[in-house]
């Protein structure tokens, strides 16, 4: 980003140039069906949700961690908060609504502590540790609900996820571009992301740096917790509802994103505009599968794994070795 | 045995791990009142129900582990299994196969397995990627494949015969009381494999390449070891595997669901690190994965008996797994120092 | 049969354009150690890859027992009995000892099942070649470096070898473990085997080798008996230059110390140790490896413990916990280790530079001045001529000696009371080492206290105007001024 040459911006035009391919392969599909206003704002209506779990990731991998939890924290902070939500129906909508998010946001920077815990101090693999906790927050959800749906969230609340500020912007999507300012802002523009960065790079030099690296590996997975959760509070308010396993695909879907945007959790790596490319492309992508009424949406799982295997290969010398054979053979 | 070796066996996780399954073992017994072990005959409802949740986990925990000893990480293994197990019983009933023997089943089963596990082989040998990753984009686009590309449908009723019969042949037959219990034939395979991955992994050059390149991957490349094609063959065989597993599966359930996989790579690779595999490669063993095997499904199966609301299993299995990677993590924190 | 074993003459080779190997000739004689020695990126492991088979020459002759030999490859090699011990050893950590001396010759000879019992013979024989003796049984990764070294040895003695090379084997030695290094290399040597050694240390060259190979910029400047050379004719050939060394002279030491250390110990690392530093002193700390000269770096950088004993600065006794906590007190440290502790390769030269005084760029609300991170960090390249057109490149983009400066000048951009640097010129270049002890010098003279922690003790004796000797975790010896010369320390460390 603080690089005026074009070369750094390579692999932004490379996923602008992917973006355009499937944009073009739909518009020759499909048409004009494409390029209706109703289909883009269903677009920026459905990716907000996960779009804010995977700026929340993208934390944690640019500082070289891995968190599998945060879907099943996300669920069991929403659960709660629904729980309590749901038992104030006399109470002012508003007073429980706000206390009912913070109770979310609480629990979900309370997780985000015990990842960082069990990474920093106990020297747990991050895969391990989290995928651990993810069984645990899982557990705990599934044994206060019995596995069952929480329902009874107040009509105010569950009306944000569908609701069209203006007419136009559907309020999921400004919650989704306040998150992305912030991030933004924080990876660009703060110390905080300057460390991240080094951190991610190599987090043995930044402790020799004199940067309190356990610090920031804490206050990382705190952030990226918290991040998730909003995407969850938008994801319940969808749905009208909360569960023990409510989008546990996001997992994969937003680890997939985040490699697609050249975001690898070897850490250091990956600049937010890609992200952003990366989670509008996938969610055209769900779009226009969605609209072949005979093709089924697993049809996008398909074509996001062939893409991201293709993106892979490309990315290393190898493939770029194998892609000019076969252009060679081709001339 | 020597003092030397004895104090290697203490260093390693699968001994603790034995030792937790013993006690979980006995306090379940004393807590049953001896519904666990009874005479005559050893066997009871309880421990045949453990062992038959034990196979099919323990079969994928199997392939986890040879995975995880090359120092891999593979998430596709139950997209594989799916996708196999689904297509396979679709073009049984569609074509009216396997209606007495399940053998071509299983055949194709594995053949599938194969192709889709070499489709991993290949990118990780040639391109030197992140396991991790890659299995990630092989399981997504496996299931699109198998959910939507095929759009293979769930198969209950009208499962071939075939498998139905294979998946309640028994080799024990007992009464508990009144209520019959028996010990699924789908045991044996797991023995099976449990002894073939055993010998692969001691007895055989290839089982030693695994832990070498587990261990130190530019080393084994030196030793003169073919380091990718080993790992083609190992990504390869660990699909077919896949395959096959996800058959018997269906057999025991007498159902084949597509989206039943989903998410299982999350239980069955925790179990394995609990076993005593490192995920930095180079460790593990068959005995200590089917230690941690046993004790998830002994806990999960004795939830009641232990006083626990079934509701809890899964996050008892989470705190287990969390305290088993917490304690081999820091046992190597303190071998680093 | 040739007075050779191995012969090689006019050997060239060149990489895209770049010639590593121009000419090179270059001989081994059977039942001798020869010592190959070179600068860094003199085209040593090159010729070491070439002969191995990894590398195929560009053109040249070889020749191995008198016969020519026209195409190496990695299987040739070993079939013709020449065997490389690399720097890592190439060992598996966790495998067993048997496993690792008997595994290289199962694959050779292509076997597809184990037996246990054979490989427990392989591995007794391959011991019994040096009379070594050590429990087959224990995984490889608990065993010392030293003791790696010798299973690694008897391994590429099951192969018949008739030339062993040993990429510098003695960086992560201890004297001790050198001394028992060098008695099996003259064993091996006695029985007949040739040993080439590659290093570039000094007294070790002078100590083992009876013939000596000098590389630089990719030719071979010196061939011959290491008994016609002197030490400083090495150096000259070493360098290509007559090097004049500047020494350092104190110009304004304080009256108090800065730094005072009574009774530190860390235990099992170090003990007991007390000395003072002054502003404007260059301390030099100088022992083997395993003598504790890095742990007590660690210490007193907040990285390593401290049992018992005092740290005192400014006349204020201190308590350093962390290396956040030593950068209050004013200590930098430059790691050993530039690119695992020093630098983040991946990312760009000014950032590093800026690491350690991000908070000199910090605005209210967290903010960052990107303007300012690369006016400052631009004023050190400049300072210190960092061979960069443009600091947004990443810090793997440069060499050795100007990633060093970069570590230094992420520290200097401190405003520090002690400077500490553990290693300063390893892997570094003669131009830029020269620099860096310039620059040193400086600080110096301008009130930096600074402790240089080296094994090179050419560059201890010339750069300190004090040395302190410390030897398995003690201090053991104590010069200064006209007394610090290379023997005298030598004579403690010994």
């Amino acid at each position: 980003m603080k690089h005026k040459s074009l070369e750094k911006y390579s692999y932004t035009f490379m996923l602008l140039g992917l973006m355009a391919v499937v944009l073009l392969f739909f518009t020759l599909t499909k048409g004009a069906m494409l390029w209706k206003g109703d289909v883009w704002l269903g677009i920026a209506m459905q990716f907000p949700e996960y779009g804010v779990v995977t700026l929340g990731l993208m934390f944690c991998f640019i500082c070289g961690k891995m968190d599998m939890s945060f879907m099943a924290l996300g669920n069991f902070a929403t659960i709660m908060a629904v729980r309590y939500m749901a038992g104030r129906a006399d109470s002012p909508a508003g007073g429980v609504i706000l206390v009912g998010i913070l109770i979310a946001l609480a629990i979900a920077a309370c997780g985000g502590l015990i990842n960082g815990l069990l990474v920093a101090y106990l020297d747990i693999p991050p895969v391990m540790a989290t995928i651990a906790m993810q069984l645990v927050w899982t557990g705990l959800s599934v044994a206060l609900t019995n596995g069952n749906t929480v329902k009874g969230l107040p009509a105010l609340y569950t009306e944000i996820g569908h609701k069209y500020l203006f007419g136009f912007l559907p309020v999921p999507l400004l919650i989704f571009l306040v998150i992305f300012a912030i991030s933004y802002f924080l990876l660009q523009h703060t110390v905080y992301g300057e460390k991240l960065y080094m951190v991610g790079t190599n987090i043995k030099a930044a402790e020799f740096s004199a940067i309190n690296t356990k610090r920031m590996v804490i206050g990382t997975y705190i952030l990226c917790d918290v991040i998730c959760c909003i995407g969850c509070l938008i994801m319940i308010s969808t749905l009208a509802s909360a569960k023990a396993d409510y989008g546990t695909s996001y997992v994969m879907r937003c680890i997939l994103i985040l490699v697609l945007a050249g975001v690898l959790p070897d850490g250091g790596m990956g600049r937010i505009w890609n992200v952003l490319i990366a989670i509008v492309t996938i969610q055209i992508i769900a779009t226009g599968v969605n609209m072949f009424s005979n093709l089924n949406t697993y049809y996008a799982s398909l074509i996001w794994g062939a893409l991201l295997i293709v993106v892979l290969i490309m990315s290393t010398g190898a493939g770029s070795g194998l892609m000019k054979r076969f252009t060679r053979q081709k001339a | 045995m020597n003092k030397a070796a004895l104090k290697r066996m203490t260093r390693r996780t699968e001994f603790y791990m034995f030792l937790l399954l013993i006690l979980l073992c006995v306090v379940v017994q004393v807590k049953s009142g001896g519904k666990l072990f009874a005479l005559p005959g050893v066997f009871t409802r309880m421990n045949t129900t453990v062992l038959r949740t034990m196979v099919v986990d323990g079969m994928f925990a199997m392939c986890s582990l040879v995975v995880m000893i090359s120092g891999g990480f593979d998430l596709s293994f139950p997209a594989i299994a799916a996708l196999s197990y689904s297509l396979t019983c679709t073009l049984c009933l569609n074509n009216g196969w396997c209606q007495t023997s399940p053998l071509l089943g299983f055949v194709m089963a594995a053949a599938i397995g194969w192709v889709l596990g070499m489709l991993n082989g290949w990118i990780i040998s040639n391109f030197k990627l992140n396991t991790m990753i890659v299995t990630l984009g092989t399981q997504t686009l496996f299931t699109g494949i198998s959910m939507g590309l095929l759009a293979l449908k769930e198969i209950t009723s009208t499962l071939p015969n075939g498998f139905k019969t294979f998946g309640k042949l028994y080799i024990l037959e007992g009464t508990d009381g009144k209520i019959r219990f028996t010990l699924s034939a789908m045991v044996l395979f797991l023995i099976a494999l449990c002894l073939i991955v055993s010998f692969i992994l001691n007895k055989t050059m290839f089982g030693r390449a695994l832990y070498a390149i587990g261990g130190n991957e530019v080393s084994a490349e030196r030793a003169g070891y073919n380091v990718k094609r080993t790992k083609f063959l190992l990504y390869s065989a660990v699909g077919a595997a896949s395959g096959f597993i996800g058959m018997i599966r269906v057999c025991m359930e007498s159902q084949s669901i597509p989206k039943a996989m989903v998410g299982r790579e999350m239980t069955i690779i925790p179990a394995v690190i609990l076993g005593g595999a490192s995920i930095y490669g180079g460790e593990g063993t068959v005995f200590g994965t089917m230690v941690a095997v046993g004790i998830i499904s002994l806990v999960s199966n004795s939830m009641l008996i232990l006083g626990i609301d079934s509701y809890w299993q899964q996050f008892f299995n989470g705190l287990v797994i969390l305290v088993g990677v917490t304690v081999s993590a820091l046992q190597a924190k303190r071998q680093k120092h | 049969m040739s007075e050779y074993l191995l012969q090689m003459t006019g050997i060239d080779k060149s990489f895209g354009g770049v010639h590593a190997l121009d000419h090179v000739n270059f001989a081994v004689r059977p039942g001798k150690v020869m010592c190959l020695a070179g600068e860094n990126g003199c085209g040593k492991s090159t010729l070491v890859k070439i002969i191995s088979g990894v590398y195929t020459r560009d053109s040249g002759q070889v020749t191995f027992e008198g016969k020519t030999i026209e195409k190496i490859t990695p299987a040739e090699a070993t079939r013709l009995g020449i065997q490389v011990i690399y720097q890592d050893l190439s060992i598996f950590p966790n495998l067993t000892v048997m496993e690792n001396l008997a595994i290289n010759s199962e694959i050779t000879a292509n076997r597809k099942l184990v037996n246990r019992k054979r490989w427990e013979q392989t591995a007794k024989e391959a011991l019994s070649k040096i009379g070594y003796d050590i429990d087959l049984h224990t995984k490889m990764g608990e065993l010392s470096v030293a003791d790696k070294q010798l299973v690694a040895i008897c391994r590429a003695l099951l192969f018949n070898a008739k030339l062993i090379i040993m990429d510098e084997p003695t960086t992560a030695l201890t004297k001790k473990e050198v001394d028992a290094l060098f008695k099996t290399v003259r064993q091996l040597r006695d029985s007949g085997i040739a040993i080439m050694f590659i290093s570039h240390k000094t007294e070790e060259i002078f100590e083992i080798s009876d013939d000596v190979c000098i590389m630089r910029n990719g030719k071979n400047v010196y061939s011959g008996l290491t008994a016609d050379l002197t030490k400083k004719d090495f150096t000259y050939y070493m360098t290509g230059r007559e090097i004049e060394d500047d020494y350092f002279i104190p110009k304004n030491i304080s009256k108090d110390p800065v730094l005072k250390v009574d009774h530190l110990t860390w235990k099992d690392k170090f003990q007991d140790v007390s000395f003072e530093l002054r502003k404007g002193e260059i301390l030099g700390i100088t022992g083997l490896l395993g003598s504790g000269r890095t742990e007590l770096a660690l210490s007193l950088f907040g990285l390593g413990k401290v049992d018992s004993g005092t740290i005192t600065l400014n006349g204020q006794q201190v308590r350093i916990t962390s290396p956040i906590a030593a950068q209050k007190l004013r200590i930098g440290y430059v790691p050993e280790d530039r690119l695992t502790e020093g630098l983040c390769l991946r990312q760009p030269i000014a950032d590093n530079i800026m690491l350690s005084s991000l908070k000199q760029l910090t605005r209210t609300l967290g903010t960052i001045r990107h303007d300012e991170l690369f006016e400052k960090s631009n004023e050190w390249v400049k300072t210190f001529s960092i061979a960069t057109d443009d600091a947004h490149k990443h810090a793997s983009t440069l060499s050795g000696g100007n990633q060093q400066k970069i570590v230094l000048s992420k520290w200097l951009n401190n405003d520090l009371d002690v400077l500490i640097l553990n290693g300063p010129t390893v892997g570094v270049d003669i131009g830029a080492k020269q620099d860096i002890h310039a620059l040193v010098h400086d600080l110096a003279n301008n009130g930096l206290a600074v402790i240089i922690i080296s094994d090179d003790l050419a560059e201890v004796v010339v750069n300190c105007n004090r040395v302190i000797v410390m030897k398995d975790g003690s201090l053991v010896g104590e010069m200064e001024g006209d007394r610090i010369t290379e023997e005298n320390i030598l004579e403690i460390i010994r």
